[in-house]
C-alpha cells in the first residue's frame, strides 16, 4: 500500500516529478563509478589544460602506446586545482604517474611516503641529466622521486628594439651600479625602470630569491628557506635595503597588478626591464612573432663579488610516480620513457618549442631566445627552484606572500615584518 | 472654514505632492545608484567577454574596442567541454535535491507532528549541523570516504564518485531544509493532522497523502534554492573527487585559466555561460524564489 501511495503521489506532483527524473540520473551516476584496474594500463595525471602543454603530454602518451602497446590514459586537470588538491589526490586515488615540480615541493610529499622511489630509473637514464637536476630530484632520504622534463629561467627581460632606441645595452649591466645607472636612465626617459607585480603574492618572490642569492649566496638562501637561518638576520635586512633602492623605479601599482599586468607594461613599451620567468615568451609569441623576436633575457646583475652571478631560479617541471596508484611498475616504465630523450622527441614532434631538461636534446634547433635562456642558465653554478617551491607550502603561501605585500605597502616596517615572519615560521607545526 | 475647504485645497495638494515627489526622486536616485553598482560587474563581464584578450594585452582594459564578437563564447564552450561537465552537474544536483527534499521533509514532519521526548533536540541537532563550515570538516570526510572505500575494497566507492558528492550535499543542506520545512509545517493547523489520525491514517499515509500536498509551496521554493546552491558548489567536488572530468561545471571554468596565463576575456565568456542556467531557473521560477526568501520567517 505504501509503495502504491507514494508512487502515485510522486507522479502527480510537478516538482517531485522533476526530482524523480533525478532518480534516473542516480542510475547513470553509479555506472560511471569505479573503474580501477591493477595491471597493464597506466593512468597519467597531467596538471594543465593549456593547449600547447596538453598537446605535448598527449604526444608522449601516443608515442609510448605506439612503442609498447600499453594503453595510457591521460587525465587533464587545471594546474591550480591540481596543485591545491594534491595532498588529497595523492592520499586518495591518484593516477599512476603524474606531473609535478622538483625541489622541496616534491620532497614534502616524498617524506610522507606518497611518492614511489624511482632511483632505479635514475640508474638507467640518469646520464641524460645534469647533476644539479639530480639533486633537485632527490628526496631528503637520498633517493630519487622525480624525473625532470622541462625548465625555464628567471631573469631580467627587455625589448631589444626599445633598449637600442634609448642607447642602453642591458648585456653590459653586470653589477648593481650598472643596474642603478640603467634604471636612472630609463626613469629619465619617462619610463618605468623595472615592471613589477605582486597582487598574486608570489610574483615578487622571484626578486627576493635573486637578491638574497646575489647578496648572501646560494647556501644562505637555501638555509633560510629550510629554516636553518633566521629571517631576522641582518643579512636578510640587507636584501630588503637593496630591494628598497629598486622601488622608486617600479610602477606605483605593484600590488594592483598580477604578473601579466607587469608583462603588459613591457609589451606596451612602458617599462624597460621585467624580472620574471621566461615562460611569458609564449604570450609575446601569441601577440606576434615580431614581439617574440624582440624579447631578450640577461641574468640579474652581481651585487656581492663573492657570489658573482652564480645562482639562478630555474624551476624544474617533471614527472613522478604516486605510491597509491594501482600500477607502480607500469608507471615507472612510463616515466622513464617520458623523461628520456624518446619522450623529448615525441614532444618536439608537435612543433611546439621546448626547453627540455634532457642533456641529449639537440639545442641547435632552439630559437635565439631559447638559446639565450640556455646561456643565462649556463652561467649559473647553483639552481634554485623558486621560493614557493623551495620552502614549506604552509609557509610560502600564507606567510611569505602576505608579508612581502605588506612590505610593499610600507617598506619602512621591514624589521617588524621580518620578526613576524620568523615568529610565524617558529610557530609552524613540525612535519 | 468653508473657504479653507473650498479654495486653498489645490495648492495644498500640489505642495504635498511636491514634497512626495522630492522624496520619490531621492529614493529613485538612491535605488538607481545601487542598481548600477549591482549591474555594473555583470555588464562589464559581458563587455569583456565580447573582446579578444590580445587587444587587452596590447592596449589595456580601457582601450577602445576594435573587434567585438562572440568568438570567446565559441572557444569557451569548446574548451570547457560543456556537455561532459554539464552532465556531471545534472548527475549531482538532481539526485541531491531530490534526497534533500525527501529526507528533510520526513524529518520535519516527524519532529513537528509527533511529540516525543527528543523532537526539539533532534531539530536542533539537524539545524546545528548546518553551522559547521565545510572547510573545517572536509579532511575527516575525505578520510572517512577513503576508509569506507577500503572496507568495501574499492577506493572509488564514495571518493572520486558522484555519489560521495551527492551524499555530502544531502548531509549539509538537510539541516536548512529541515529547519525551513518544520517552520512551515508549524503554520499548518494541527487539526488537519488530528482528523487524519482519527480517520486511521498510518504515519506514512499521513505524510504522503496529507502533509506532502500541503508542502508544495515550500518544497518548490526550497528546491529552487537548493538547485542554485548545489549548482554553484565548487569546493566539495574539488576535494572529494580526483578525476577532473567527473567534476561539475564550476570546475570546468578552471579549464579556462592557464597555469600562468589567464585569458580573462575567455573566462568572462565562460562565466556568463556557467551563470546562465541559474539565471534561467531564477526567471522561470521567480515566484518560488522570492517566496523562498521569506520561507519560515513568520514562525520558528
Amino acid at each position: 500500500m505504501l509503495n502504491k501511495i507514494s508512487g502515485h503521489e510522486v507522479d502527480r506532483r510537478l516538482l517531485l516529478k522533476g526530482a524523480a527524473a533525478g532518480g534516473l540520473g542516480i542510475a547513470g551516476a553509479t555506472m560511471l563509478a569505479g573503474c580501477a584496474s591493477d595491471s597493464g594500463p597506466v593512468t597519467f595525471g597531467v596538471r594543465t589544460v593549456d593547449e600547447s602543454p596538453m598537446a605535448q603530454a598527449q604526444a608522449i602518451v601516443d608515442a609510448y602506446t605506439a612503442k609498447t602497446g600499453i594503453e595510457v590514459t591521460a587525465n587533464f586537470t587545471e594546474s591550480n586545482a591540481f596543485q591545491n588538491n594534491l595532498s588529497q589526490y595523492l592520499q586518495g586515488t591518484p593516477d599512476d604517474a603524474f606531473q609535478w615540480m622538483a625541489g622541496y615541493r616534491m620532497q614534502f610529499f616524498a617524506d610522507q611516503g606518497l611518492l614511489v622511489d624511482i632511483s632505479d630509473v635514475w640508474d638507467e637514464i640518469g646520464d641524460q641529466f645534469s647533476d644539479s637536476y639530480k639533486i633537485a630530484s632527490t628526496g631528503s632520504d637520498g633517493n630519487q622521486y622525480f624525473l625532470p622534463q622541462s625548465w625555464y629561467p628567471w631573469g631580467l627581460h627587455f625589448r631589444k628594439s626599445m633598449m637600442a632606441e634609448i642607447g642602453l645595452n642591458p648585456e653590459d649591466i653586470y653589477n648593481w651600479d650598472d643596474m642603478m645607472a640603467a634604471l636612472e636612465e630609463l626613469k629619465g626617459q619617462g619610463l618605468i625602470g623595472l615592471a613589477s607585480a605582486d597582487k598574486g603574492g608570489w610574483e615578487a618572490m622571484g626578486t627576493f630569491d635573486i637578491l638574497n642569492a646575489r647578496i648572501n649566496g646560494y647556501q644562505f638562501h637555501v638555509d633560510l628557506l629550510a629554516g636553518r637561518e633566521k629571517w631576522t638576520d641582518d643579512k636578510v635586512k640587507e636584501v630588503f635595503r637593496h630591494w628598497e633602492m629598486l622601488l622608486p623605479y617600479m610602477n606605483t601599482n605593484v600590488l594592483d597588478l598580477e604578473w601579466d599586468g607587469a608583462m603588459q607594461l613591457l609589451l606596451q613599451r612602458q617599462a624597460g626591464l621585467f624580472m620574471n620567468g621566461s615562460w611569458f615568451g609564449a604570450n609575446f609569441l601569441e601577440q606576434s612573432q615580431e614581439d617574440y623576436d624582440d624579447l631578450w633575457i640577461v641574468p640579474f646583475p652581481e651585487i656581492n663579488p663573492d657570489h658573482g652571478r652564480d645562482t639562478i631560479d630555474a624551476p624544474l617541471d617533471g614527472i613522478a610516480v604516486a605510491a597509491n596508484g594501482s600500477n607502480d611498475a607500469g608507471a615507472k616504465e612510463f616515466v622513464k620513457f617520458a623523461a628520456s630523450i624518446e619522450g623529448v622527441e615525441a614532444q618536439l614532434s608537435t612543433g611546439i618549442p621546448l626547453t627540455s631538461a634532457n642533456n641529449l636534446q639537440d639545442t641547435s634547433a632552439y630559437d635565439p631566445f631559447q638559446k639565450q635562456q640556455l646561456a643565462v642558465m649556463g652561467e649559473a653554478k647553483y639552481i634554485t627552484q623558486f621560493l614557493d617551491r623551495d620552502t614549506r607550502p604552509d609557509f610560502a603561501g600564507p606567510v611569505v606572500g602576505p608579508s612581502f605585500q605588506e612590505w610593499f605597502r610600507d617598506p619602512s616596517s621591514v624589521d617588524s615584518i621580518l620578526e613576524s615572519m620568523q615568529s610565524q615560521w617558529d610557530a609552524l607545526p613540525p612535519l | 472654514m468653508t473657504t479653507t475647504v473650498k479654495v486653498p485645497e489645490l495648492p495644498k495638494r500640489t505642495k504635498k505632492l511636491y514634497a512626495q515627489d522630492i522624496k520619490d526622486r531621492f529614493i529613485s536616485i538612491f535605488i538607481g545608484i545601487f542598481a548600477v553598482v549591482w549591474v555594473f560587474p555583470i555588464v562589464w563581464t559581458l563587455w569583456s567577454s565580447l573582446r579578444p584578450y590580445s587587444e587587452i594585452r596590447a592596449g589595456g582594459v580601457f582601450s577602445p574596442p576594435q573587434e567585438l564578437g562572440v568568438f570567446n563564447y565559441a572557444s569557451a564552450i569548446d574548451r570547457m567541454e560543456l556537455p561532459t561537465y554539464f552532465t556531471n552537474t545534472v548527475l549531482i544536483t538532481l539526485p541531491a535535491v531530490f534526497l534533500i527534499l525527501l529526507l528533510g521533509s520526513l524529518i520535519a514532519f516527524v519532529v513537528t507532528r509527533y511529540s516525543f521526548k527528543f523532537n526539539v533536540a533532534m531539530l536542533l541537532l539537524f539545524t546545528a549541523g548546518n553551522l559547521l563550515p565545510p572547510q573545517l570538516v572536509f579532511i575527516p570526510v575525505f578520510k572517512l570516504y577513503l576508509l569506507l572505500g577500503d572496507l568495501v575494497g574499492d577506493r572509488r566507492f564514495l571518493y572520486d564518485n558522484h555519489w560521495g558528492v551527492i551524499l555530502i550535499h544531502v548531509a549539509f543542506q538537510m539541516g536548512f531544509a529541515t529547519f525551513v520545512l518544520s517552520s512551515y509545517m508549524k503554520t499548518i493547523p494541527k487539526e488537519i493532522s488530528e482528523s487524519a489520525m482519527v480517520d486511521g491514517a498510518s504515519v506514512f499515509t499521513h505524510y504522503f497523502r496529507v502533509m506532502l500536498p500541503l508542502l508544495r509551496p515550500p518544497l518548490a521554493s526550497l528546491g529552487v534554492l537548493m538547485i542554485t546552491w548545489i549548482y554553484n558548489d565548487f569546493f566539495w567536488a574539488l576535494v572529494l573527487m580526483s578525476t577532473d572530468n567527473k567534476r561539475p561545471i564550476t570546475s570546468a571554468l578552471g579549464r579556462l585559466t592557464g597555469e600562468f596565463v589567464t585569458d580573462y576575456n575567455l573566462l568572462a565568456a565562460g562565466a556568463m555561460i556557467a551563470a546562465l542556467p541559474t539565471l534561467i531557473v531564477f526567471f522561470v521560477l521567480r515566484k518560488q524564489f522570492v517566496g523562498g526568501l521569506t520561507l519560515g520567517s513568520t514562525k520558528g
